[in-house]
C-alpha cells in the first residue's frame, strides 16, 4: 500500500486571512490507495487547507499537483471533474431535495441518465447503510448525522478519485462511529477510493488511516504512521496548547 | 434526456396537462365566445405562460429574476417592428424576437453570473433592467413617447383576429408547450443541477456542477419563451410603446411564481390564472370604486404566504397529497414493519 | 457644446438631490447593515410619507417640510409596528421569502394609496419655498438647498448617534455579530426594532423635505425603492460617509444623464453605473474592508 504512486501534491501551499496566516507553506503528497489522516487542534487550518485543495480558495503560493497535473485556482467544478471531491464539515443539506435526489446530483457528474444516476444513487446509499424509509425524506427533515451520511453519499456518487472528508464521524456516539469506520474502509477497499480525512477523535483517525499528518497554527509539524504520531514530543505538545519548540 | 425516456417519466403530468389546456380549450363555447370574458382569460393565460417560464429561473435555479418585461417587451417589440416596417410576419418575427431576448439574456447574464451576483443583487440588478430599457425605448431615436399600433389587417398572417377565440387557443397551446419544457427540464439532469444550484451554490459547484454555465442556460431559455411570447402580449394589449417595459408587471410575475411555490409547475399554474382572474373580475366588480383593491390582496397574500407558509401554493399541494397518502396507510393497516 | 453654466447648474442641483438620496438610503442601510433584512418596501415608505405630508400641509396649510415635526417621530413609531407585524417573523429567512415579504408590503402601501388618493400625481400648491435664487447664471430652488442642509444635518446626527452614544454601540455590536451581541447585555430585538423605526422615521423626512417642490403618486416609491438599494451598493455598508458619497454620486449621474442625453433617460445612466458596479466593483466603492 505504501508504495502507491502519488496521486496528490501539495508543495508549499499559503493561504492568509487579513492577518493570519491559516495555511503556512504546507506540503505534503497523497498515495494512491490510502487514507491519510490530518489532524491538529481548532484552527489548525485542516478546512482552509481542504478548501484550497478544492478550488474553494485560492492558495497564495504553492502549488497543487493531481495526477500530474497543476490544479492550483482551478474552479471547483473543474477539480470535481477531475476527480477531487470533499465533505464539509458545516453542513450544505440541499432542504428541499429529497435525499436520493440529493445523492443523484452527485451521480450525475458522471453519466447524463437520470434513470441510471437514480440507480447508482440508492445503490451507494443501501451500501453507506442509510435507512431506506429516508430516501425520499427532503433534507431538511433528517438529522445532522444523517446529513453527514448523505454528504459522504452525494461525494462517493460523483466517483472521485480522491476523496477529502471533513469531520464526517462528529457528533457520533461511539458504536456508529465504529461502523462508519468500517463503511469507509470498504469504501477505500472496493472503490479503490483513496481518502484524507480530518476527524478530532483521535481513536476514529488512528484506527482509519495507514499515515498521518498534524497540522498546528496553520504549519504541518508531524507526518508518519499513527503509531509514530501517537509517539511524537511536538504533536502532544501541541495538543496540550503549550508552544511548539 | 432521450424523449422516450422523458415521456414514460412524466406520463402522467403530460396527460394531465393535455387535459388541462383542453379544459381551458373548452371554456370559451361554455360562456358563448363573450369577448370580454375571452379577453381576461386570454391575459390569464399568457401569464400562466410567462409564470411557468419564470418558473426556470425563478422556481429550479432559485434565482429571483424581476426582469420578465425587459425580455417579453424587447421580443415583442422586436417583432411587432418587423411587421410593421418590413411586413414580416410574427411567425418569423417571434423567433427573431426569441432571439434577441435570449441574446439580451446571455450578454447580461454572463457577467452576472462570472461575478457571482445573486440574491438581492440580481433582483435588483434585472429589476433596474426593466427601467434601463423603457428608458432607452422613451428616447426619439428609439420609439419615443408614442403608443405604437399592430397593422390593422386581421388574419394568421398577422397572428391578429377580430376576435379573441384563436389568439386564446393559441396561447393555450404555448402554455402546453412551455409546461413541456418545464417537465422536461424538472425531469432532466438540468433540473436536478439547477435544484441544486438553489439550494447550495457552493455545495452544488463541489459536486462538479459548472453553476454559472447552468444558470445562464437557465436564464436564456427563460428569455426566449417571454422574447417569444411577447408579440402575442401585444396583440392582446393592443399597443406597444416604452411602456411595454412594465416593472410593476415584471414583480408580478416573480410574485406569482412565489405563490405557487417554487419548482412547481402545477403550483404556478394554479397561482398565475386564479390570481390574473380573480384580479380581473376585482378590477370589473369592485376596482371601478376602489382601484388596486386587486393589488392589495396580491400583497397581503404576498406576504400572508411568505410569513406562513414559504412553500406557496405547492406547499400546500404537498401536505394535503401527505394527508391523504398517510391517511391510506391508516386503513390499511400500517405502513413497512 | 452644452453651455458649461447649465452644466454646473444642473451639478449643483444633482448634489442637492443626492444628499436628499442619501438620507432616505442611509434608513435602508441601517436597516439592511443590522438586521439583514432585505428591504423592498423602503421606497414606498417614502411614498406614503410624502402623501401624509401633503395631507398635512393641506389640513394645517404650512408647507409639506414643516409637517416633519409629525410624521418624523409617527413613523417612527409605524416602522417599529411594521416591524413586529411583518419584519420579525423572516429575520434569518430566506432572502427570497424577505424579498416577497416586502414587496408585498409595498404592494399594500401601494395601493392603498391608488385607492385612497387615486393615480393622479398630487403636489402641495403654495410654492412657498419652491422658488429659486440665483446668483452668477446659477439658479438654484430653495426649497432644495433646505432639504440638502436639513439632511446634511441629519445625516451627521446618525452619525454622531452611531459613533458616540451607548445606543450606536448597541447598534454597531449587533450588525458586528449578532450572536455575540446578546452576550454583552444588548436586546437585540429591541436594537431591530429601534432600527427599522429610525429607517422607517428617516424615509418621512426624506419625504416630508421632497413634497415642498416635488409631487407624488402611488408609485412613487419604486423609483425610490431601486436608488436607495444603488446607494446601497454602492456605499458598501461603508457607514453614513459611504452613504453620504454614494448618494452624491447618484444625484451627479442622474443630473448628467438628464443634461446630456434626456430627462427621461436619466434613471437608465444611474442603473448602467449600477451594472458596472455590481459587475466590477461588487463590495462597493466605499466599503470599509
Ligand atoms: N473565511 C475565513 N475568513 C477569515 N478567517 C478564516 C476563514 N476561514 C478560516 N479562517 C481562519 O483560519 C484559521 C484556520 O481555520 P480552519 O477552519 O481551516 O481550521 P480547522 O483546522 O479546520 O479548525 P477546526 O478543527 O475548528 O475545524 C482559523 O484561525 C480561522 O479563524
Ligand atoms: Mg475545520
Amino acid at each position: 500500500m505504501s508504495g502507491g504512486e502519488e496521486i496528490l501534491k501539495v508543495e508549499n501551499v499559503v493561504k492568509r486571512f487579513g492577518g493570519i496566516t491559516a495555511v503556512n507553506r504546507v506540503s505534503f503528497n497523497v498515495r494512491k490507495g490510502e487514507i491519510l489522516g490530518l489532524i491538529g487542534p481548532n484552527g489548525a487550518g485542516k478546512t482552509t487547507l481542504f478548501n484550497c485543495i478544492t478550488g474553494v480558495y485560492r492558495p497564495e503560493e504553492g502549488r497543487i499537483v493531481f495526477l500530474g497535473e497543476d490544479i492550483t485556482g482551478l474552479q471547483p467544478h473543474v477539480i470535481a471533474r477531475k476527480g477531487i471531491v470533499r465533505t464539509w464539515q458545516k453542513v450544505r443539506p440541499f432542504k428541499k431535495m429529497t435525499v436520493l435526489d440529493t445523492v443523484t446530483v452527485g451521480a450525475l457528474l458522471r453519466t447524463n441518465s437520470v434513470t441510471e444516476a437514480k440507480r447508482k444513487a440508492e445503490d451507494i446509499l443501501k451500501f453507506i447503510e442509510f435507512p431506506e424509509d429516508k430516501f425520499e425524506v427532503m433534507g431538511k427533515e433528517i438529522t445532522l448525522i444523517e446529513h453527514k451520511l448523505v454528504d459522504l453519499a452525494r461525494a462517493i456518487a460523483t466517483e472521485p478519485t480522491l476523496l477529502l472528508l471533513d469531520e464526517v464521524a462528529a457528533g457520533l456516539r461511539p458504536n456508529e462511529m465504529e461502523r462508519l469506520a468500517s463503511i469507509l474502509k470498504k469504501v477505500n477497499k472496493e472503490r479503490n477510493l483513496t481518502m484524507i480525512v480530518v476527524e478530532h477523535v483521535m481513536r476514529f483517525v488512528m484506527g482509519l488511516s495507514q499515515r498521518m499528518i498534524v497540522m498546528h497554527e496553520g504549519e504541518k509539524i508531524a507526518e508518519g504512521t499513527p503509531q509514530e504520531i501517537a509517539n511524537n514530543p511536538r504533536v502532544i505538545e501541541a495538543y496540550l496548547g503549550t508552544k511548539p519548540l | 434526456m432521450a424523449l422516450s425516456e422523458w415521456v414514460r417519466e412524466s406520463r402522467k403530468y403530460i396527460l394531465g396537462t393535455i387535459i388541462l389546456v383542453l379544459v381551458l380549450a373548452f371554456i370559451p363555447f361554455i360562456i358563448g365566445f363573450d369577448q370580454y370574458l375571452l379577453l381576461i382569460l386570454s391575459t390569464a393565460a399568457i401569464f400562466a405562460v410567462f409564470v411557468v417560464a419564470w418558473n426556470i429561473i425563478g422556481g429550479y435555479a432559485g434565482q429571483l429574476d424581476l426582469g420578465a418585461f425587459a425580455y417579453i417587451a424587447l421580443g415583442g417589440i422586436v417583432a411587432a417592428q418587423l411587421l410593421v416596417v418590413y411586413n414580416i410576419t410574427p411567425w418569423i418575427g417571434m423567433f427573431v424576437g426569441a432571439g434577441v431576448s435570449a441574446v439580451l439574456a446571455a450578454a447580461i447574464g454572463y457577467p452576472t453570473f462570472r461575478f457571482g451576483i445573486k440574491e438581492v443583487w440580481y433582483a435588483l440588478l434585472t429589476a433596474a433592467l426593466v427601467v434601463i430599457l423603457n428608458n432607452i425605448f422613451h428616447l426619439p431615436e428609439v420609439l419615443g413617447s408614442l403608443d405604437h399600433y399592430l397593422p390593422p389587417a386581421n388574419g394568421w398572417y398577422y397572428l391578429k383576429f377580430p376576435v379573441y377565440e384563436n389568439i386564446y387557443w393559441f396561447i393555450l397551446a404555448m402554455l402546453a408547450i412551455v409546461v413541456f419544457i418545464n417537465l422536461w427540464v424538472s425531469k432532466s439532469k438540468v433540473g436536478y443541477y439547477l435544484r441544486a444550484i438553489r439550494e447550495d451554490e457552493l455545495a452544488a459547484e463541489a459536486l462538479g456542477i459548472d453553476v454559472r454555465k447552468y444558470k445562464l442556460e437557465a436564464l436564456v431559455l427563460y428569455a426566449a419563451i417571454l422574447g417569444f411570447m411577447g408579440y402575442v402580449y401585444i396583440v392582446i394589449a393592443g399597443t406597444y410603446s416604452y411602456h411595454t417595459f412594465d416593472s410593476p408587471h415584471s414583480i408580478a410575475i416573480a410574485i406569482m411564481g412565489i405563490i405557487g411555490g417554487l419548482g412547481s409547475i402545477a403550483g404556478a399554474l394554479t397561482s398565475a390564472i386564479t390570481l390574473k382572474v380573480v384580479e380581473e373580475y376585482l378590477r370589473a366588480s369592485i376596482g371601478a370604486t376602489i382601484p388596486g383593491i386587486h393589488l392589495l390582496i396580491y400583497g397581503l397574500l404576498l406576504i400572508i404566504i411568505g410569513i406562513f407558509k414559504p412553500d406557496g401554493l405547492a406547499g400546500i399541494y404537498e401536505s394535503l397529497k401527505k394527508r391523504r397518502t398517510s391517511g391510506r396507510k391508516k386503513i390499511s393497516g400500517g405502513g413497512n414493519p | 457644446m452644452m453651455d458649461p453654466i447649465l452644466v454646473t447648474n444642473n451639478v449643483l442641483d444633482g448634489l442637492l438631490m443626492g444628499l436628499l438620496y442619501s438620507l432616505v438610503a442611509l434608513g435602508l442601510a441601517l436597516i439592511f447593515g443590522v438586521m439583514d433584512i432585505i428591504n423592498f418596501a423602503h421606497g414606498d415608505f417614502v411614498m406614503i410619507g410624502a402623501y401624509t405630508a401633503w395631507l398635512l400641509a393641506m389640513a394645517f396649510w404650512v408647507d409639506p417640510s414643516v409637517t416633519a415635526i409629525i410624521t418624523v417621530p409617527l413613523f417612527f413609531i409605524i416602522g417599529i409596528g411594521i416591524y413586529k407585524l411583518v419584519i420579525e417573523p423572516v429575520l434569518g429567512a430566506e432572502p427570497l421569502i424577505q424579498i416577497a415579504v416586502t414587496v408585498g408590503l409595498g404592494y399594500v402601501f401601494q395601493n392603498i394609496a391608488l385607492a385612497l388618493w387615486h393615480a393622479e400625481p398630487k403636489s402641495f400648491p403654495a410654492p412657498w419655498l419652491n422658488f429659486s435664487i440665483s446668483a452668477g447664471g446659477i439658479t438654484l430652488s430653495v426649497a432644495k438647498l433646505i432639504a440638502g442642509g436639513i439632511s446634511i444635518i441629519s445625516l451627521y446626527l446618525i452619525h454622531y448617534m452611531l459613533t458616540k452614544t451607548k445606543f450606536g454601540l448597541a447598534v454597531r455590536a449587533t450588525s458586528a455579530n449578532r450572536e455575540v451581541a446578546p452576550l454583552m447585555g444588548i436586546n437585540v430585538k429591541k436594537v431591530y426594532a429601534i432600527t427599522f423605526g429610525i429607517g422607517t422615521a428617516l424615509t418621512a423626512l426624506g419625504a416630508a423635505l421632497y413634497m415642498s417642490w416635488g409631487q407624488t403618486n402611488p408609485y412613487l416609491g419604486q423609483s425610490f425603492s431601486l436608488l436607495s438599494w444603488v446607494i446601497v451598493a454602492m456605499g458598501g455598508l461603508g457607514g453614513v460617509i459611504g452613504v453620504l458619497y454614494s448618494g452624491l454620486i447618484v444625484g451627479v449621474l442622474e443630473a448628467l444623464g438628464s443634461t446630456f442625453i434626456t430627462p427621461s433617460a436619466r434613471l437608465a445612466v444611474v442603473y448602467l453605473a449600477f451594472f458596472l458596479l455590481l459587475w466590477f466593483r461588487p463590495r462597493g466603492l466605499f466599503a470599509r474592508r
